[in-house]
């Protein structure tokens, strides 16, 4: 498996968890379940916030949830078509 | 009789237009059609590929103002001797941007075994050089064997680096376009270097090949 193939099953796993969990997760069960490192936790998800993938929301209480933007959910129904199309062109 | 119509005209002026629009228009529809998934995922290998469509379809537009300028060149040569100053400028612009789609197409493939950093720096040199060679020798057949060279070069260290023979299908594709593109240029070089009547087998078969990769992009990005 190469580097960059990696990192988009990573982005796709990291997404899928908060799909699958009602579009709402916190930090710490995310970072659980999506078997990375704190640090590689904290990389990916710094990039997914600034490239507007995910957004952070705070309930009443001032607990912070992780949801999935419009691009978020919008890359994960193109997830397969890219990987297809980056197999068939050798990329 | 005295004929009336223009030179450039009876030159298989708009043979030579038609394919040009449709190789460009192929070009720029696979770099557009590219776009969503390269601005989702920040792909390398998908910038390289889309790079090379970009550089290829504007590499056949500036073929085609150098091919107008050979043809009205030669028609209005007594008006304008000095049309000679005319055909190295124009080969600049060929050649570098030949050389960048050149390039690209073959590092998309090998982008991730060979991570060089510095292939931007290095491809922009030696297209460059090449562009310095054509506005000097202006000659469009010492272009064609050093983009060759340059070719076979790279495909030589792209096969080495190819452990998986199962994608042999997409590098011939690759090296397909790449080659119709040098026969394309030597089609401009003065002088019989191709029978009579091959250039039309050759660009319809270019043609071919642009849309059969048209169609590979469109079997994923509807």
């Amino acid at each position: 498996m190469n580097k960059k193939r990696d990192r988009l099953e990573v982005i796709y796993d990291f997404l899928r968890i908060i799909q699958d969990n009602h579009n709402s997760i916190k930090p710490t069960p995310l970072l659980r379940k999506s078997n990375l490192s704190s640090q590689s936790f904290n990389d990916y998800f710094e990039e997914l916030l600034s490239k507007d993938f995910v957004k952070e929301i705070y309930d009443k209480k001032k607990k912070r949830y992780i949801t999935l933007s419009d691009k978020g959910f919008h890359y994960l129904e193109k997830y397969k078509t890219i990987l297809g199309f980056i197999d068939d062109f050798d990329l | 009789m005295i004929k009336m119509m223009p030179h450039f005209l009876e030159s298989g002026f708009e043979a030579e237009f038609l394919y040009t629009l449709i190789v460009v228009v192929l070009c720029f529809l696979v770099y557009h059609k590219t776009k969503e998934i390269y601005e989702l995922t920040k792909h390398q290998g998908i910038k390289y590929f889309r790079s090379a469509f970009l550089f290829l379809g504007l590499a056949y537009v500036s073929r085609f103002l150098l091919h107008l300028i050979i043809l009205t060149g030669i028609s209005l040569r007594f008006i304008i001797p000095k049309r000679i100053m005319f055909f190295p400028v124009f080969t600049v612009p060929v050649t570098y941007l030949s050389t960048m789609a050149i390039f690209f197409l073959i590092y998309s493939t090998i982008w991730k075994r060979i991570q060089y950093k510095n292939f931007l720096i290095l491809s922009n040199i030696v297209a460059i050089l090449i562009s310095v060679t054509a506005f000097f020798s202006r000659s469009l057949i010492l272009v064609s064997i050093l983009q060759l060279i340059i070719l076979l070069f790279t495909v030589m260290i792209s096969t080495r680096n190819h452990k998986k023979k199962k994608k042999k299908y997409t590098r011939t594709l690759y090296f397909l376009i790449s080659i119709l593109w040098l026969i394309n240029l030597l089609l401009l070089s003065p002088g019989r270097i191709f029978p009579p009547g091959s250039k039309i087998l050759f660009q319809t078969f270019s043609i071919i090949v642009f849309v059969v990769v048209y169609f590979k992009v469109l079997k994923w990005i509807k």
